[in-house]
């Protein structure tokens, strides 16, 4: 259908700059269904076993303690003097965009879960004002959003990042939450449980009254599956921050919560020191000239998924100086492969990383003993991401470890270049011993 | 009812069954060898060789897949065409029906809910952890929870059997004990997250490829020890095809028999499902290729070839599931479905003779 891209992806506002060509945001469009499959069968195994994911303030902290650094950067309110925030720009994410109005702010989701790719889109209106009429089909979101749903421990690190874990009042799933503000308010009933996995109770959601409710797009949960939710005048937004290629593109969803709380002033200093370092480790990583081998994951009953070429994690292990096997396959986000394809490289690799849930080298050798013929269990080179792990087993990688991937960008140089950087503390890898 | 009536023509079939079983081992030996030969990694078939005989090669990986995961896989897939063939073999005759299978009574069903209490009760993950400290963990406590799983429901059952004279009865019992087995399951699997749905459904799919060392010994000896009570049953099983009532007035104790078959075909099929998740299929179809081959009900005969043609196909599945060449694997569940079928299909149409049998 020529010309229909056009209509999925509207031309970009001068006010959002993206340092993307128009032909590659083509193509980013071309694939993105195809992308989008690949990051869910990803991200799947990944989380296997330990569903993992929460958030943790510290990170925030140390984060919150360099961007103090950077003098704040003038804010631009709006001429008029309405209450129109600081704006943000978007340099990395390919799944939404920005752009900003007099007294409203459009959002626009890539949402590639139906037959066809076309974009979701929102009007964030300044509480108080009216909302524009020329968005037929657009939801109308009333910001700074003060009562937030949310399924996914991203969510809840994306309010943390903005410093504003507090205005969650729902979770769909409360086993896998490392932030402790949450944590707090779930158990004073501040945050309540409106579903269980993927069932949410709909009726509970509706009396509640939120301002917002954010899913996890996903293609088994299309936006009619919410039509009681959007029929009763909730809006639901659906993210789709894992189907980002990039670490740093998933985290730049921070903008979009900046965005309905009215936090950009908050959130662009921070995200952009966050940048900043980001750079800076991988500039450090880039010089080294003996990439060391890494194997990644967990084979499963026979079946060893590894991450592709477009997986954002075969970007941390490039970014980190690392060498990766398969880090020119493309493939549906990760690959499936059979032991015996994984076996070679994982006897002779210098290292191995992301072992599911295994917390020692028992545990590796009680899942398999095949596995401590391995090089990296020989030579003690075994590093899992589950050192944030808390006692109701959620893991803080995946929650504010998305929104902080310096540093696990940094743990992963630490792991691999020590000599780089001497100072620096494992935060959410530890090796296994 | 060629059963128990060995006259001349009987003798003369005896010894054309055993050219057959002989002709069957040859083509298991053949199988086995293939089946190590080939995989994703091309190994050249005089290093395979080599390995075998002497554990030496110029390339360690090499050694490592051969000796590490193709002898393994390929013992596993000896092991599962021996026992669920068996099992499904017993089931029939006891329940003289030929679409019983090893999972008719709930057993792999209820290995099914010991795995899917570990997988999915995400909510008491502590509780894993707890069972962690005993010291079992990984594979084992899998293991642990789908034999425990598997048992639970064969005592079940055999405490049911007690007290039912019935076959039907026990029959539609077993079927009914399986569903509600899968609706608990169900309802755990509607209650989890996507990635935990993921996992169990991933070991719904069998695998080969996930026994090896000390497990592959204690699976071959638990599957030995159920063979050898089904060999030992196979008079009563010859006796029971003539019906249970006419079994009983020739002096078999039909219940204690019962016991004894149920018992084994839940080692069995129990034992396999939760080392290897639970591979349908080839439980209902090799005991009818055995009956159609053999021309036969002799359970003497039909055991050791149910377990050489049940132990050919799998390696043969599994030879196609590792798609030779490729880097990726089918789950063995979707190939002895979908090689088996036809082949099951072609032999009963063209043999036609499987009414006798029943």
């Amino acid at each position: 259908m020529p010309g229909s891209e056009e209509v999925r992806r509207p031309a970009f506002d001068n006010k959002i700059h993206s340092p993307l060509s128009e032909e590659r945001q083509r193509a980013i469009m071309k694939n993105n269904r195809h992308l989008l499959n690949c990051r869910k069968q990803f991200f799947l195994p990944r989380i296997t076993g330990l569903r993992l994911r929460s958030i943790y303030s510290i990170g925030i902290l140390f984060l919150w303690m360099t961007s103090c650094k950077q003098a704040a950067k003038p804010s631009s309110h709006s001429a008029s003097g309405k209450p129109i925030a600081a704006k943000t720009r978007l340099l990395y994410s390919k799944g939404f965009t920005i752009e900003y109005f007099e007294n409203y702010k459009l959002v626009k989701i890539v949402n590639s879960f139906s037959n066809k790719t076309d974009t979701l889109q929102y009007v964030l209106v300044q509480r108080g004002t009216p909302a524009p009429k020329n968005y037929p089909g657009a939801q109308v979101i009333q910001i700074p959003v003060q009562k937030l749903m949310v399924t996914s421990s991203m969510h809840i690190a994306l309010a943390e990042f903005a410093g504003a874990a507090d205005v969650i009042t729902g979770l769909a799933e409360s086993k896998y939450i490392t932030s402790p503000v949450v944590r707090k308010n779930l158990a004073t009933g501040k945050v309540a449980e409106v579903g269980n996995g993927s069932a949410m109770n709909y009726e509970l959601i509706i009396s509640m009254k939120p301002d917002l409710l954010m899913t996890m797009g996903s293609p088994d949960a299309p936006i009619a599956r919410y039509q009681p939710l959007t029929g009763a005048g909730i809006p639901v937004m659906m993210n789709a921050e894992w189907m980002e290629t990039d670490p740093m593109g998933r985290s730049e969803w921070v903008k979009l919560m900046a965005a309905l709380l009215n936090k950009e002033e908050v959130v662009n200093p921070k995200f952009e020191a966050m940048e900043r370092e980001y750079n800076r480790i991988k500039d450090l990583a880039a010089k080294v000239t003996n990439k060391p081998e890494v194997v990644v994951g967990m084979p499963f009953k026979g079946t060893w998924y590894v991450p592709d070429a477009d997986s954002y994690l075969t970007q941390f292990l490039r970014d980190a100086g690392a060498s990766y096997h398969w880090s020119d396959v493309k493939s549906t986000g990760s690959l499936a492969f059979n032991f015996e394809t994984v076996a070679p490289v994982a006897l002779k690799a210098d290292f191995w990383i992301n072992m599911s849930n295994a917390r020692s080298k028992e545990e590796i050798a009680a899942n398999d003993q095949r596995y401590t013929q391995f090089n990296p269990y020989q030579k003690g080179t075994l590093y899992n991401n589950n050192k944030r792990l808390n006692d109701i087993g959620a893991n803080d990688y995946w929650e504010s470890g998305a929104v902080h991937p310096s540093l696990i960008l940094a743990d992963l140089v630490k792991i691999f270049h020590p000599e780089l950087l001497p100072g620096h503390q494992l935060f959410y890898y530890q090796q296994l011993q | 009812m060629t059963v128990a009536t060995h006259t001349a023509t009987g003798k003369y079939q005896w010894a054309a069954s055993v050219t057959k079983l002989t002709a069957l081992f040859f083509l298991l030996l053949i199988a086995f060898i293939t089946d190590i030969a080939f995989g994703s990694v091309s190994i050249p078939l005089r290093a395979v060789l080599d390995i075998i005989i002497s554990g030496k090669a110029g390339n360690e990986a090499w050694i490592y897949i051969v000796e590490e995961i193709r002898i393994p896989k390929a013992i596993t897939a000896v092991i599962v065409g021996c026992g669920l063939p068996v099992s499904g073999l017993q089931m029939q005759t006891l329940f003289r029906n030929p679409l019983a299978s090893p999972s008719i009574l709930g057993v792999t069903a209820g290995a099914g809910l010991g795995v899917a209490l570990v997988m999915l009760s995400a909510g008491s993950i502590t509780t894993i952890y707890a069972i962690k400290e005993l010291g079992i963990s990984g594979s084992w406590l899998l293991l642990l929870a789908a034999s425990l799983g598997a048992a639970f429901i064969m005592f079940l059952i055999i405490a049911i059997s007690a007290r039912i004279r019935d076959n039907v009865i026990m029959l539609v019992v077993g079927v009914m004990i399986g569903n509600i087995t899968l609706s608990v399951i169900s309802i755990w699997q509607y209650f989890s997250a996507p990635e935990q749905v993921k996992d169990y459904l991933l070991w719904t799919f069998g695998s080969l490829g996930g026994v090896s060392g000390s497990q592959l010994y204690l699976l071959a000896a638990v599957v030995a020890a159920g063979l050898l009570i089904s060999f030992a049953s196979s008079k009563m099983l010859d006796t029971l095809l003539l019906g249970e009532h006419y079994a009983s007035t020739m002096g078999l104790t039909v219940n204690r028999t019962r016991l004894l078959i149920i018992g084994s075909t839940s080692l069995l099929a129990g034992s396999i499902t939760a080392f290897c998740g639970p591979i349908g299929f080839i439980g209902v179809a090799v005991p009818h290729l055995a009956r159609s081959l053999f021309n036969t009900s002799d359970h003497r005969m039909l055991i050791p070839a149910c377990c050489l043609m049940g132990t050919s196909l799998m390696l043969l599945c599994d030879i196609i599931a590792q798609l030779p060449g490729s880097n990726s694997v089918l789950p063995i569940n979707i190939i002895t479905a979908l090689v088996g079928s036809p082949v099951v299909i072609w032999i009963i149409m063209s043999r036609n003779n499987l009414k006798n049998s029943f």
